[in-house]
């Protein structure tokens, strides 16, 4: 089995071509850990990866269906406080309004999906960009958190949901078992689903999509809405260990999730990308921030340091795109 | 040739009119297609060639006039009933993923799946690959199942956008402009595709501006001068430089 319909079929360069991002990240992985273990002496405890792999987990639930947001030439830049707003109104809801913790659930992810279906379908009705429609949701939705919890936290009253979805599960933190099943999930969709073929034609050529009969709105509504549900979940998920709702919670997440998707080899310009690349940028992108802070690295260096690694990612994806997809990357 | 269904009429367009607002772009034309034909459809820019296509391939609904299919009054109320009726149409952009290979893009939209209990679980990329080998084997191209269409020369592509055309053995192929963007070289590959669709029983309807590929491929030669048929004549009795005279207008009308 191969790990990609790109690559399933590219027959005529080989896999290593193909996947030189995905081997680049690796060595990158291992580069950083072997110098980090070195120059801190707690990084490799089991106590400090547990909690670089719970920081990757909040990242990568988002970054999956951000994957495939990019593959099909849109972008959601709203992410961050998406999860804070789903935070607070989770919060909300169970303590103000006593809704069961399921239900809040529910409530919440699916009001994440209406959210980012509005933006998915004003670029299929008015053609407005969703770089712009989730910008204004960027602002709106910090705001509303603010002003729904008067900027306080919003406690959760319930041991139980902290213990479950805040707690461990196999020796290792809930969320990080949701990432991996959200890994698997996008995964499945993007090498051996319709959908997924239908999503990565999309982002090549949406004239053709159109053309050839397929619900192009359909696609493009639903993968925006995609992303707005994991951001909702993961705004429970941290309510879940800090047994709040805080309108500043993932205050920049946005950033690390694209950040991880683009070192992760996914091209801007739509119609590549891989779940595993992604996977691999956001592990390196966790690995680097703890890294950092145990360094004692002053956070605004860390702040300059990330950026530089993240234009290095994308000068050498560029790169590799140009040899492995023709000039263009397209 | 003695294949029976060649004498039978597969289409008949009659007295076709489309009017976009003030502009007739079809007056009231009338031709017919038979099996395993190929039809030239020749005309100066804007002269209404497109629109004909489109109107057989249930893209425009004719302001006036009937469509009949082996005989039957038909009415498509969009591409997907012309699609049913075995009309395919290679419009003249490809329609083309740069970013799947050519199997892939054979088959896009109409994917071939894996199915446990009847639900489709996963794309069957090995079947797909089988399919489109062997169509691009029918079509006599050398274009391989699993290449990237990003590395193939313009005929290689408009192998892949013909082979398209025969997943549900359509009857009928129209094609927009195949040889306008490629090399004399990939000329050759496209008229060799169009001559096996015909051996195949297809009736194909080609525009092209190119006399020469008309000349070397086309049956009959229907000549549009804005929006209305002024030639149609068996290629066999008439000539290129005839040709050109009834498209500008110098010769007045052949065969109508
Ligand atoms: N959607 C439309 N709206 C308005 N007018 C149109 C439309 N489509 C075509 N026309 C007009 O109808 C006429 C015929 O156009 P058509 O595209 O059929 O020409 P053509 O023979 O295919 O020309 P070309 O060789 O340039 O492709 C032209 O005057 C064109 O401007
Ligand atoms: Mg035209």
């Amino acid at each position: 089995m191969s790990i990609s319909p790109i690559a399933q079929n590219t027959r005529n360069q080989s896999w290593w071509v193909e996947h030189l991002n995905e081997i680049g990240l690796l060595i990158a992985l291992f580069v950083l850990v072997a110098v980090f273990s070195q120059t801190a002496p707690n990084f490799l405890s089991d106590r400090n990866l547990i909690n670089i792999l719970r920081s990757a987990a909040y990242v990568g639930i988002v970054a999956f269906p951000m994957t495939f947001v990019i593959i099909a030439g849109e972008i959601d830049i709203s992410v961050g406080p998406a999860v804070a707003f789903a935070g607070v109104a989770f919060a909300q809801l169970v303590s103000a309004f006593a809704i069961p913790i399921p239900l809040a659930l529910l409530l919440v992810c699916a009001f994440g999906a209406l959210l980012g279906g509005v933006s998915g379908w004003l670029k299929v009705r008015y053609a407005v960009p969703t770089f712009i429609s989730t910008l204004a949701l960027w602002s709106a939705l910090r705001g509303g958190a603010l002003w729904w919890s008067d900027a306080l936290p919003v406690i959760v009253p319930s041991r139980e949901f902290r213990a479950v979805l805040g707690g461990d599960f196999l020796g290792l933190p809930t969320v990080v078992w949701l990432m991996l099943a959200t890994f698997v999930l996008f995964s499945y969709l993007a090498i051996l689903s319709r959908y997924g073929r239908h999503i990565y034609a999309l982002g090549a050529n949406a004239a053709a999509v159109a053309a050839l009969g397929i619900n192009s709105a359909r696609l493009r509504i639903s993968i925006m809405a995609s992303t707005g549900i994991f951001a909702a979940l993961v705004g429970v998920l941290i309510d879940a260990r800090l047994g709040s709702g805080n309108a500043n919670a993932a205050t920049g997440l946005e950033f690390d999730v694209i950040a991880a998707v683009i070192v992760g080899g996914t091209l801007l310009t739509g119609g590549h990308g891989r779940m595993t690349g992604t996977l691999l940028g956001v592990l390196v992108i966790a690995v680097l921030a703890n890294g950092l802070v145990l360094n004692g690295v002053d956070p605004d260096v860390q702040q300059v340091v990330r950026g530089g690694v993240i234009l290095l990612a994308v000068l050498v994806n560029a790169a590799l795109a140009k040899r492995a997809h023709g000039a263009t990357g397209k | 040739m003695s294949r029976q269904s060649e004498n039978s009429t597969l289409l008949e367009m009659r007295d076709i009119a489309v009017s976009f607002g003030a502009v007739r772009a079809l007056d009231g034309v009338s031709f017919s297609l038979k099996a395993g034909e190929v039809l030239g459809l020749m005309g100066d820019n804007g002269a209404g060639k497109s629109t004909m296509v489109k109107t057989i391939a249930g893209n425009l609904t004719p302001t006036s006039g009937s469509i009949h299919l082996s005989g039957q009054p038909t009415i498509f109320n969009g591409p997907s009933d012309a699609r049913a009726a075995g009309i395919e149409v290679v419009y003249q952009d490809l329609a083309l993923c740069n970013n799947l290979s050519a199997a892939e893009n054979v088959f896009l939209g109409r994917e071939i799946m894996h199915r446990i209990a009847g639900i489709p679980v996963a794309v069957n990329g090995r079947e797909m690959r089988d399919r489109a080998a062997r169509l691009f084997e029918e079509l006599q191209s050398d274009t391989r199942a699993n290449q990237m269409v990003n590395s193939m020369s313009g005929g290689q592509r408009q192998a892949v956008a013909i082979a398209r055309t025969r997943l549900n053995k359509s009857r009928i192929v129209l094609l927009d402009e195949p040889t306008a963007a490629i090399s004399v070289r990939q000329v050759e590959q496209v008229l060799k595709l169009i001559k096996r669709l015909q051996e195949q029983g297809v009736a194909v309807v080609l525009i092209s501006h190119r006399m020469p590929d008309v000349f070397s491929v086309a049956d009959r030669i229907v000549v549009l001068r804005r929006g209305t048929k002024v030639a149609d004549v068996m290629t066999a009795k008439t000539s290129p430089e005839e040709v050109t005279g009834l498209i500008t207008g110098a010769v007045e009308r052949v065969g109508v």
